[in-house]
């Protein structure tokens, strides 16, 4: 864990760090890591991952209607929208 | 007739008997939350639709379990046409289309929702210092923190404001909170509650549940909390029992566990007096205790800081910008605009959170991160399985201590991630656990932790019941003993 891998894996998180807390951030993130990596002495061999403490399949419904489209009370607490779409800035040229 | 530091049961009571009126009690809460606006324990009053409702109590008596009673709800359920924060900036306008199953639950059965309470940043932090909104005092002394992330919602019970209130538990939320401000909480197993209109954190640890005076008054509430949902796909469909009847039932013969793996000689001389004297009293109640082995319980904390950090990596990249909540700006181009709408939206917490989990999740790393400790994470689960052959319920402290000073570890993360060191194993199996008063320290509470078997919560609150019936840690108040 360096200041380049911080800043790889903050443009993946979308996320900009300033400069200012960049030390501070890495500084953390290193003694965080070094203190999970305490797990690597657990014998886990031929042990199945726990994902979820229930382990049971996730229950299907039937497909009946259940909501009405509210398509203008979602859109009306967009930061910016018109009356069928949210807006961003432009992505094709 | 003063409300302060009235139980849910007493004010039940009161309204019964006309002592006095559904708007009454409004007002009362109200006065009381304002002579209490320096703990910062709200972030939003809802005092209008609160008066509303009281005075359609008042005209239209309600049979629903829980009419008229107060209750603060934690910014961490949706509250629909309420603003939701979640303690952040990201979603300081954020107002829900919809309610919480929780939330409809509860007002369903009668309850007033007065508010909502301050919190660590999207529930992510022990002390409540991590919020956009300020911190809450411990009304126990100035300066102390209240614990988090259910901060807000454990200082307003604790300061008598309110007698009940939700919380949310991901590795000890609820309870830690609980114990630093001497009241009652209860996290369910998981899947009890449903999780539909909580703002996720961490999806597989998530859990909702009540936090008030005494255990009976948590019985009273996750009656009504509980439901199975179909719009939450884990939700348990199991019945659900009335967490009321066996609270009176004698414990002798309980078998009560205690961790050999936790070490407490390395707590304060206090804490551990504390905790001998419970377990005394627990004797003398008839309960017997058993020494149990949980190799791994000391790999929690490790375990939970990948889990809940890649489940948490994930489900707030939908704080983008683009569908609600806050937005920057004058973003150049799309790109721009999640960038800085995050970066401006999060506070620091909650991006080092975000940053562990992506790198955690990341190619190379899968393996020997996220995957090892979900490993972890069952043979943690299969210790306790194991464990409950042989007892009913397991005993520890809550906290290595009772409140802290704001600012005493928020520089050095690993110190306060130890502050959920005896919380975290139950939401890494999913079972249910819950914090009780059980003494004091420099006249600052402690709680005690008992944890259950799967779904076993009536077991928890009986024996937290029949502990409180005979002491009083749980009638302390900041402002003395209550008669």
């Amino acid at each position: 864990m360096d200041k380049k891998t911080v800043s790889t894996i903050a443009y993946l998180s979308r996320l900009s760090l300033n400069e200012e807390n960049e030390d501070k951030i890495t500084e953390d993130l290193k003694n965080i890591i070094k203190f999970v990596d305490q797990l690597d002495g657990a014998d886990t061999n031929n042990i199945e991952p726990l994902a979820n403490p229930l382990e049971k399949t996730a229950k299907t419904r039937t497909d009946n209607v259940t909501a009405k489209n509210r398509k203008e009370v979602f859109l009306e607490r967009s930061p910016k929208s018109n009356e069928d779409y949210f807006l961003v800035p432009r992505v094709v040229e | 007739m003063s409300i302060q530091y009235k139980s849910i049961k007493e004010l039940k009571n009161m309204l019964n008997d006309k002592d006095i009126s559904h708007t009454e009690l409004v007002q009362e809460t109200f006065l009381n939350i304002k002579n209490n606006s320096a703990l910062n324990s709200f972030i939003t009053l809802n005092e209008e639709e609160s008066l509303k409702k009281a005075d359609n109590l008042d005209n239209n008596p309600s049979s629903g379990s829980l009419a008229g009673i107060p209750i603060a709800q934690k910014d961490l359920f949706c509250t629909k046409d309420l603003k939701t924060t979640c303690g952040s900036n990201m979603l300081s306008n954020f107002i829900p289309p919809y309610s919480a199953t929780v939330i409809e639950n509860l007002e369903n059965a009668g309850c007033i929702s007065v508010g909502k309470t301050n919190m660590d940043e999207f529930a992510m932090g022990s002390s409540n210092e991590t919020s956009f909104y300020g911190n809450v005092q411990n009304p126990w002394g100035e300066n102390l923190v209240p614990g988090g992330s259910s901060g807000g919602s454990a200082a307003a019970v604790a300061a008598g404001i309110v007698p009940a209130a939700s919380g949310t538990d991901t590795g000890g939320s609820i309870r830690q909170p609980a114990s630093l401000c001497g009241i009652s909480g209860l996290k369910p197993t998981y899947g009890r509650v449903s999780r539909w209109g909580m703002i996720a954190f961490a999806s597989s640890l998530d859990q909702a549940g009540p936090m008030a005076r005494t255990a009976e008054d948590c019985a009273l509430l996750l009656n009504e909390m509980c439901s199975y949902d179909e719009k939450d796909t884990t939700s348990i469909d199991e019945v659900i029992p009335d967490f009321t009847e066996n609270l009176n039932s004698s414990i002798q013969g309980l078998k009560i566990g205690l961790v050999k793996e936790f070490d407490l000689s390395k707590l304060d001389n206090d804490v551990v007096h504390v905790f001998e004297e419970s377990k005394k009293h627990y004797e003398s109640l008839g309960a017997e205790f058993i020494e149990i082995s949980l190799p791994n319980i000391t790999l929690s904390v490790p375990t939970y800081y990948v889990v809940a950090p890649a489940e948490c990596s994930s489900n707030l990249s939908r704080f983008d910008g683009v569908k609600f909540g806050k937005r920057c700006d004058n973003p150049k181009d799309l790109e721009e605009l999640y960038i800085k709408t995050r970066s401006e939206g999060f506070g620091d917490e909650v991006k080092r959170r975000i940053l562990i989990g992506s790198y955690v999740l990341s190619a190379g790393f899968y393996d020997a991160y996220y995957k090892k400790a979900q490993q972890v994470r069952r043979l943690i689960k299969n210790d306790f399985d194991s464990a409950f052959k042989s007892v009913d319920i397991i005993m520890s402290p809550t906290t290595r201590g009772a409140a802290f000073e704001a600012g005493s570890k928020s520089d050095d993360p690993i110190q306060m991630y130890l502050e959920d060191l005896f919380t975290i194993p139950a939401n890494l199996a999913g079972l249910p656990a819950m914090s009780i008063p059980n003494g004091m320290i420099d006249n600052k509470p402690i709680g005690l932790q008992l944890v259950g078997n799967f779904l076993d919560e009536s077991r928890l609150l009986q024996a937290a019941h029949n502990f409180q019936i005979s002491t009083d840690w749980h009638l302390k108040t900041p402002s003395g003993n209550k008669s």
